[in-house]
């Protein structure tokens, strides 16, 4: 709703001139969208039939497989216009009993380009009509059908982009099937079977965990067979059982071809090749690759969450995220500034409150911002990258130790500790606030709290308004407790009086911070190696005299010495200034008893044995994670049912960046560790997710309601 | 030997598709109950044409023949060369299923005529065929094997006045089967909704 309402709103501002309405049957809401907000004279350009089917509802591919009808458009355009044809992105299977349909489910964008002619005159408004005809089904079927119209200004020059539907109209063309040169489609018929062989230049060759063909004709396969995928060599085949009766003028195929995790340039390709007599045979060592679980819509079970839940979710996230370890040191700084303005006045108390808030929520929308733009930019990145960076740790790790020293006395910068990290935001108490919440974010980002996984997980198939808002509620649940002190300070009289305590406080207030930095270098010897914690530590030694001598040279107001600590400082720096990444040097390595490393190939091959896979998705750098392999995992109970049970343990270690886990993970609908996935031994069944605070009951249970009593006999048997 | 090693095949491809019929092979015998409860066996019928017209009156498309009046004006046409026998494999508990006494009331606000309406709510005769759509239309001839199979007529919509300019599937292979010519198209592509199997 409110996602419609700022997309109505975006909509608005950027295309008053385009204006097109949708209509709604009871079953599909439709209407023709464009990608620009105008067009030129003479020049070509896209538009779009968008259908919105009500859930579990479907229309059709333009072969829609065993039964149904392929949406039509017919244009009724102005004199000197082209249509072409609908460019229909890339189908999925919809089985219904023993039938299977190719269609889609929830929203889809068939994008058609039209031709407009030279003869046009800027600032004429051009309508294009076209009446669209659907079947829609769910266990019956509607025919429905739509009058649509879209009309555009005619511009001079090439119109703007309706930055409303860019992100919609990008995600249509990634599921069109591309044609790609390096890459090479053979087939040919035999024994009632249609045998592909697909080979691919492309670098590094593609990992593929499922591979299905959806061929143009409706009557050359079995809609509904299985369809056999073979790792063949450099190669793969694809063994697709042929119709009862093939065509008789069935010399060529085409179709397209839709892989997972995709070949590089996107999930679909699409051929069209001649019958060869016969194929290459298969390599030696060919072998069948065990179609791994599909990514769904809803990952964690029932219902994908809607945009409120996810808010809901997101903003307990944040309230969750003050109690979580990493954020403790800055809540500290924060209890300790509200302590010193106690005594100030209610109102200045609570516009700092709110500039906190502010500063929570800028850094969060920028981190989003950030994210949005990395994700647009093709990068696989997940929460809690900032930490995957050794450059990143090693600032963290320098800054933390100077904020250290700072708390134990070692030197003063002005009144407070936070000063120190943004003097760029001057040095009024505002701005204080403001930088204590960017810092806040900045420490919080590590630690996944629950709930927030799945909300995150729900961006990333998130148009950007959504992410935005998404990630606004996460701040807002940061921010909360500390707004609501300074709106309520007579909640503040609980916190006791300033006075000479608050020193000790402020110094007690540093060991949490020498925690982290001990934290963070662990971290970066995970990342980096044992050099890079050697380079750091004496980093940070050359970092604590610079401050040693700053503090004794600011007392005595001397230049001299203040500027021979800057000049160390920066040695220091230079010095913890991490070298190229180590490989190999990742904390969970395959060797850590009884857990092997992850990879898609392990889980797919412990499956195809009948074993249920359990797997640890974690790093280093995340605290939660640390926490229940300590507190569940690794307990003795725990490990013994593991064994019992034949489960095949794997860790996929994600502190530093590793697209293959991104991926994984994505897959599961999360993009932040931890996460705990249980598969089943039936490899049809899909995997559980367990929650990302565990305790060994947890995990027990889960192991007794996944693996079945048959399982359990036959791995004690063995035994 | 050659059928069980295509039914090794088949079965080792773990197929959900059935072994369909095929034209040129022999149409897969059955027993069915009709509307009114009596039993039908095709062999019933041997050395007659028998059309089998797959058809569920909750889909569109199965009601464009018979609101346009063109399925039943087929069955009444061709009631003295072939037996028209239609099938209704929809499952009883699917939302579109009727008694035998709902759709005998059905084929008499249509003025259907067929010879038997069977049904087939197991699905096990819609699935030896390999009927996947309502309409889908199967010709057997007088020496018991399939001459046709496919769709009703050459237009897959749902809309009835496409019915006006569509060819005829069926008509046209019944007219060539009486002038005893092979059958010119006798394997199409269905268009329809799902049958509404058993799950």
């Amino acid at each position: 709703m409110l996602q419609r309402f700022l997309h109505a709103l975006l909509l608005l501002l950027a295309s008053a001139a385009a204006y097109a309405a949708s209509v709604k049957t009871d079953h599909v809401e439709a209407e023709l969208v464009t990608e620009r907000v105008g067009l030129a004279p003479g020049s070509s350009f896209t538009v779009a039939l968008r259908l919105k089917m009500i859930e579990h509802w479907h229309t059709y591919w333009k072969n829609p497989g065993d039964s149904g009808l392929p949406t039509k458009i017919a244009w009724q355009l102005p004199p000197g216009f082209e249509a072409g044809a609908i460019q229909w992105p890339h189908p999925k299977r919809l089985p219904t009993g023993p039938l299977t349909n190719f269609g889609y489910e929830g929203e889809v964008l068939l994008l058609t380009q039209l031709q407009a002619p030279a003869g046009l005159k800027p600032g004429e408004q051009v309508a294009l009509n076209a009446r669209a005809d659907w079947l829609v089904c769910k266990d019956v079927c509607i025919p429905e059908h739509a009058q649509l119209s879209l009309t555009l200004p005619v511009t001079v020059g090439e119109p703007p982009v309706d930055s409303a539907q860019q992100a919609k109209f990008a995600a249509a063309r990634v599921a069109l099937p591309q044609a790609l040169s390096n890459f090479k489609v053979e087939a040919s018929s035999a024994e009632g079977l249609l045998d592909l062989r697909i080979t691919t230049q492309s670098a590094p060759a593609p990992q593929l965990t499922r591979l299905e063909f959806y061929p143009e004709r409706g009557d050359v396969i079995q809609h509904a067979a299985s369809q056999k995928l073979l790792r063949d060599g450099d190669a793969y085949r694809l063994r697709v059982p042929l119709a009862d009766a093939p065509p008789k003028n069935f010399s060529t195929i085409a179709g397209v071809l839709v892989a997972e995790p995709g070949w590089g340039a996107g999930k679909a390709v699409a051929f069209d090749v001649a019958l060869a007599a016969s194929l290459p045979a298969l390599a030696a060592n060919a072998a069948e690759v065990v179609a791994a679980p599909v990514a769904s819509s809803a990952p964690n079970g029932a219902l994908p969450p809607s945009l409120w839940v996810a808010l809901v979710f997101a903003f307990i996230g944040g309230l969750i995220l003050n109690l979580m370890p990493c954020v403790f040191p800055v809540l500290g700084i924060k209890v300790m500034s509200f302590v010193q303005r106690a005594h100030d006045a209610p109102r200045a108390l609570r516009s700092q409150g709110l500039m906190f808030a502010l500063g929570v929520l800028v850094a969060f929308l920028v981190l989003a911002g950030a994210m949005l733009a990395l994700r647009a930019g093709g990068a696989q990145i997940g929460w809690g990258f900032q930490l995957q960076s050794p450059l990143f740790v090693t600032l963290l790790a320098c800054l933390f130790f100077l904020l250290a020293l700072n708390l134990s006395g070692v030197f003063e910068v002005g009144a407070s500790a936070q000063r120190l990290a943004g003097s760029v935001a001057g040095k009024s108490a505002h701005g204080d606030a403001f930088v204590s919440g960017l810092l806040a974010t900045a420490v919080a980002t590590p630690c996944t709290a629950p709930f927030m996984g799945a909300a995150i997980g729900y961006t990333l198939a998130q148009p950007a308004p959504a992410t935005l808002i998404i990630f606004a509620a996460l701040a807002l649940g940061l921010a909360a407790p500390v707004v609501l002190l300074s709106w309520y300070p007579r909640w503040l009289r609980f916190l006791p009086k300033p006075g000479r305590w608050m020193e000790t406080f402020k110094q007690v207030m540093a060991f949490p911070l020498y925690a982290t930095v001990i934290w963070l270098i662990w971290v970066l010897g995970a990342q980096a190696g044992n050099d890079a914690v050697l380079r750091v530590l004496l980093g940070l030694l050359l970092l604590g005299i610079a401050a040693w001598l700053y503090g004794r040279a600011s007392l005595s107001g001397k230049a001299l010495p203040i500027a021979i600590s800057a000049l160390i400082a920066a040695a220091g720096l230079a010095t913890a200034w991490p070298n190229k990444l180590q490989p190999g040097a990742n904390l969970a390595a395959a060797n850590d008893g009884a857990w092997q490393a992850w990879s898609q190939e392990r889980v797919a091959a412990s499956r195809a044995q009948g074993k249920p896979v359990f797997v640890d998705f974690t790093a280093a750098w995340c605290i939660t994670c640390q926490v229940n392999k300590r507190i569940a995992l690794n307990r003795s109970e725990v490990m013994q049912e593991f064994a019992k049970r034949d489960v095949a343990l794997l860790r996929a270690d994600w502190t530093t960046q590793d697209p293959a886990i991104t991926q994984a993970l994505a897959e599961l609908g999360r993009n932040a560790v931890p996460v705990y996935a249980l598969y089943p031994p039936d490899t049809a069944a899909p995997p559980q997710l367990l929650p990302e605070v565990l305790t060994p009951n947890i995990v027990l249970q889960a192991l007794q309601n996944a693996v079945p009593a048959a399982n359990t006999a036959r791995a004690s048997s063995s035994n | 030997m050659k059928r069980l090693l295509a039914a090794a095949t088949l079965a080792f491809c773990a197929t959900v598709a059935q072994a369909a019929a095929v034209v040129g092979q022999p149409a897969p015998s059955f027993t069915l109950a009709d509307t009114n409860g009596k039993q039908v066996n095709l062999a019933d019928y041997k050395g007659k044409v028998v059309v089998l017209e797959w058809s569920n009156p909750g889909c569109p498309f199965v009601m464009k023949h018979y609101r346009s009046g063109n399925m039943p004006a087929l069955q009444k046409k061709y009631a003295k060369d072939v037996v028209w026998l239609t099938v209704n494999s929809t499952t009883e508990g699917h939302s579109d299923y009727m008694t035998g006494k709902q759709l005998n009331e059905f084929s008499k606000q249509h003025g259907a005529a067929p010879a038997r309406y069977l049904l087939d709510v197991e699905g096990k005769v819609g699935k030896a065929y390999g009927a996947r759509t309502t309409p889908h239309m199967y010709i057997v001839d007088a020496s018991g094997k399939l001459a046709y199979v496919g769709a009703i007529d050459d237009v897959p919509s749902a809309s009835e006045s496409d019915v006006k300019t569509a060819k005829n599937f069926v008509a046209a292979a019944i007219e060539e089967i009486k002038a005893g010519k092979a059958v010119s198209e006798a394997s199409t592509s269905p268009y329809g909704c799902s049958v509404k199997y058993k799950q």
